[in-house]
């Protein structure tokens, strides 16, 4: 069979969200076709687009769906156990992502054709930025939503999506200049202007304008990829330390002009050990992450169970801070699952990268890769206090459509990648 | 290419292993004392999911129980101020004090029977409850001690001198100990250039009263100057330096000098025994006595009943005051341990000089006496019972001390006998019954003296033995003595 790996590992995911859902009715009680519904349907709806991907023989990384499936459905479990209205609205979003998965996987192919329509896509995207600076609303400090009165919709969730896509292309044709260097600055072998020109322009406006929208996360998340791109294309450490060196001294103006980033850092050197003595004010300030702390230290190895926690405590926990609530609840066996399913994703990721036949999709595959492994590192690192925090949602689990629908698709585009290195032979 | 791909790909898959270790990290390494970090509400929530146990006197009447009214589960107190310090309280802002602090494990059913129960009830949806406890106070004795006092400061101990059973434990002033978390006012003040409004609570008020102290629990905590019930431990220390001490007859001139030091009496009391010594309450015979003894002698015969020595000097008065742990803590006596001159001695014997004792210590001293020379240790909770019947724990009286001999008791009990019949104490006679005491008049910097009463019920068989302490209330033998007979009177009746 075509896709036999995958179905097999989705009914075993299944067995996953079955569980979960009977616990959650348990834990809730309220309708038992609710539960019903919860513990099959979007399990059904998987099937359905691996059995899809069978027929079109589909040739893809067979590894991928369920891994999506397993984060996915951890994250309706919880959701279901947070408030169950998240969980409905998450499983209509969850419909539309593989749907979009599906389309993307049929009608997204020819990322050739595509790459050369870079400087559209660079234009639409920095538009997508600019558009809610002006009719955006605030959510949680970050003005980065439209209000599409039925749902809220995050333009840049979908806008990095365009950015790796512009980064490809440029770099993918580019590559030979950037990697020599036509001029030397400060000793340093540099291409010239008109190479990297269009590259830190587009770089600097995606940045500025995330710095309007004061979404630090997601600032962090696309640098942190163009970096992995530059490093792939190039491989030369001295743009890395270049581009670090700028960061650092992004981070350190960021500190000085911006009170929400100097609180964020001063949150972050707190010490475990000294809430005890906080004054009310720093306590005020710090306190979602102290919850965040509280919920994953309550865990213990196997988590107080589903329902029994007091994840609640905890402001935002259905977004930023899911993961402590998961911590909280399956303990750090789960939050260690968690952890690993990401690890794997984006080692697939990778090797779909290795596997593609060329430098754009190579560039493209480890832009997207490292995309939904930095915003799934950033915010677990975040709700740990192991790095200063900024808010941004963990892929698939948390509550939000945009992000949920976006990473579908780069999940989407990954696959095409590998359907194309595996159906041509290499 | 393919190589930097790899490269980028072991990078990332090391920061996820980064993030699995540290996050073990914070789990084993920092969970535990984050969950017992005061700011975590988890366990304050964990409580609320549990009715506490009741809390029930030696008679089953209701000292404390969780009410619901209106929707909000409360913590009720029936008698209120009179079991204030010895029950505590329980509060989501001050946490738990008294018996409610020592009780919590039962009373919230935290040990391994009460956690699978726990978890039975959790998967039944049933309302979980903590284990009841039966204390051996008896409610009615210790509401009575409550009124007699009449708002003196003071504290007053009663105990089972066979078993060791705490009968009452009354404090004064009180508190009422459902009121400590109720915002009484607001005050307005500045922070960090902003306006704040603080709340005041019920609990900032008492603690800012520092003089009257009414949190301070004075029967089990309170360290005041004994005066002349001291007299006992100086008269059975010399009993039991020689039985035929008994016998001896003391001549009183209306005080005594030592060393240039002059030791005033009340009265001349001419020649007399070991009997009018103590029924008279002479300060001659019994500084005597003291002299008779030396500081050794009477160290030993303090440290009998449960006295410390404590080096003042290096201390200063109260600090590094020793605790006697157990159900209900408390001050035990102490005493200086450097050597005592001859003046020193003297008043120490008939209980001035640098002598402190709490309230509980004394009521050892009495019981110890009633029961033959053998203190018991002092037992607050009776039985722990859970919601099914089952008996969880039961009280088993324990030997403290054997303070002096049988005989010594005897004769001592004879001497407080006859203080109660035709002495300083005779406010505290119980018709038909014999009863048997001493009173004091504890000089002291704050005023009149602290009258005291130390004695127990009937003389022949005790049941009950008290201290009295009133703050600056004048003589024993006024007030502090007929309170105490009304005690009797209640309990044995």
């Amino acid at each position: 069979m075509n896709r036999g790996s995958e179905i097999k590992l989705l009914l075993l995911a299944w067995v996953f969200l079955a569980s979960g859902a009977a616990a959650g009715h348990l834990w809730r009680g309220g309708d038992l076709r609710t539960a019903f519904i919860g513990a099959v349907a979007p399990a059904l709806a998987f099937l359905l687009v691996a059995i899809m991907w069978h027929f079109f023989k589909f040739r893809a990384d067979q590894f991928m769906l369920p891994l999506v499936a397993m984060l996915s459905y951890t994250g309706l479990v919880f959701l279901y156990r947070l408030h169950p209205d998240y969980a409905y609205r998450q499983f209509i979003w969850l419909l539309a992502g593989l749907l979009l998965l599906f389309l993307t996987t049929r009608l997204f192919t020819d990322y050739r054709r595509l790459s050369e329509y870079k400087y559209v896509y660079g234009l639409l995207g920095a538009l997508a930025l600019i558009v809610p600076i002006f009719f955006g609303i605030e959510q949680g400090g970050a003005r980065s939503w439209l209000d599409f009165k039925l749902f809220h919709l995050q333009p840049s969730e979908f806008v990095k999506i365009l950015v790796v896509l512009f980064l490809a292309s440029f770099m993918s044709e580019n590559r030979l200049l950037l990697t020599r260097g036509t001029e030397s600055v400060l000793g340093l072998a540099m291409p010239g202007p008109g190479v990297w020109a269009p590259l830190l322009g587009m770089w600097g406006v995606s940045l500025i304008l995330l710095v309007f929208q004061r979404d630090l996360g997601t600032a962090l998340i696309y640098y942190g990829a163009f970096l992995a791109m530059v490093y792939v294309a190039t491989a030369r450490m001295a743009y890395i330390a270049l581009g670090l060196g700028l960061f650092t001294a992004g981070g350190a103006l960021g500190y000085v002009f911006f009170e929400h980033v100097r609180q964020r850092v001063g949150i972050w050197l707190l010490s475990p050990y000294e809430f005890v003595v906080l004054g009310e004010k720093e306590y005020d300030q710090a306190y979602q992450i102290i919850q965040s702390l509280f919920a994953i230290g309550a865990g213990g190895l196997t988590g107080a169970g589903l329902g029994a926690g007091y994840p609640g405590f905890i402001p935002a926990v259905h977004t930023d801070f899911i993961f402590a609530a998961v911590t909280e609840e399956i303990g750090l066996m789960g939050g260690l699952g968690i952890i690993s399913l990401y690890m794997i994703l984006v080692y697939r990721g990778f090797k779909v990268a290795l596997e593609a036949g060329d430098d754009f999709l190579k560039l493209l595959a480890s832009g997207l890769t490292a995309l939904m492994g930095l915003q799934a590192f950033i915010i677990v690192a975040g709700v740990t206090k192991l790095l200063p925090l900024t808010g941004v949602t963990l892929p698939f689990i948390s509550y939000g459509g945009s992000s949920l629908v976006a990473n579908f698709i780069i999940i989407g585009m990954l696959m095409n990648i590998s359907h194309g290195a595996r159906s041509h032979g290499r | 290419m393919d190589g930097n791909i790899r490269k980028l790909g072991y990078f990332f898959i090391a920061l996820f292993g980064v993030l699995a270790l540290y996050l073990g990290y914070l789990n084993a390494v920092l969970g535990p004392g984050l969950s017992t970090d005061p700011r975590n509400r988890r366990l304050a929530a964990a409580e609320e999911a549990v009715i506490r146990g009741t809390i029930y006197d030696r008679r089953g009447e209701v000292l404390a129980e969780d009410r619901e009214t209106g929707g909000v589960r409360q913590r009720v107190y029936p008698l209120g101020k009179a079991t204030a310090h010895v029950l505590g309280f329980v509060s989501p802002r001050y946490g738990r004090t008294g018996l409610e602090s020592a009780l919590d494990g039962h009373l919230l059913a935290l040990d391994g029977a009460g956690r699978i129960q726990a978890f039975v009830d959790r998967v039944l949806g049933r309302q979980r409850r903590g284990y009841d406890v039966w204390l051996s106070i008896d409610g009615r004795l210790q509401e009575r001690a409550w009124k007699l006092m009449d708002g003196r400061a003071g504290a007053v101990v009663a105990l089972d001198p066979r078993t060791g059973a705490v009968l009452a434990l009354v404090s004064s002033p009180s508190f009422d100990p459902a009121s400590v978390d109720a915002v009484v006012r607001t005050e307005a003040g500045v922070q960090n250039g902003k306006r704040v409004e603080y709340n005041i609570t019920g609990h900032d008020v008492l603690k800012a009263q520092t003089g009257a102290a009414p949190l301070l629990n004075r029967a089990a905590r309170g360290i005041y100057t004994p005066g002349s019930v001291f007299k006992i431990i100086t008269g059975a220390g010399l009993l039991e330096s020689g039985p035929q001490n008994y016998g001896r007859i003391y001549q009183c001139n209306g005080g005594i000098t030592v060393e240039g030091f002059e030791l005033k009496d009340f009265g001349v009391h001419g020649k007399i025994g070991f009997n009018d010594a103590v029924a008279l309450s002479c300060n001659a015979a019994f500084a005597g006595m003291g002299l008779e003894l030396g500081g050794e002698g009477l160290k030993k015969a303090a440290a009998s009943f449960g006295f410390q020595l404590l080096e003042y000097d290096r201390y200063g008065r109260y600090g590094g005051y020793p605790v006697t742990g157990g159900e209900v803590p408390f001050n035990p006596g102490i005493m200086p341990s450097n050597r005592m001159d001859g003046p020193e001695l003297a008043s120490t014997a008939i209980g001035q000089g640098r002598v402190l004792v709490s309230p509980m210590q004394m009521a050892l001293l009495a019981a110890g006496v009633a029961n033959g020379g053998v203190v018991m240790k002092p037992l607050v909770i009776d039985r722990v019972v859970a919601r099914n019947g089952m008996m969880l724990k039961r009280m088993a009286p324990e030997e403290l001390y054997k303070a002096v001999s049988p005989e010594t008791a005897r004769a001592l009990t004879a001497a407080l006998e006859e203080a109660v019949k035709r002495g300083t104490g005779t406010l505290a006679a119980l018709p038909g019954t014999r009863v048997a005491g001493k009173t004091g008049s504890a000089q002291n910097p704050h005023g009149r003296t602290h009258a005291w009463f130390v004695g127990f019920a009937p003389a022949a068989g005790p049941r009950i033995a008290v201290a009295v302490v009133l703050e600056n209330a004048g003589p024993g033998a006024g007030l502090a003595a007929p309170l105490a007979g009304e005690l009797f009177r209640e309990y044995l009746k």
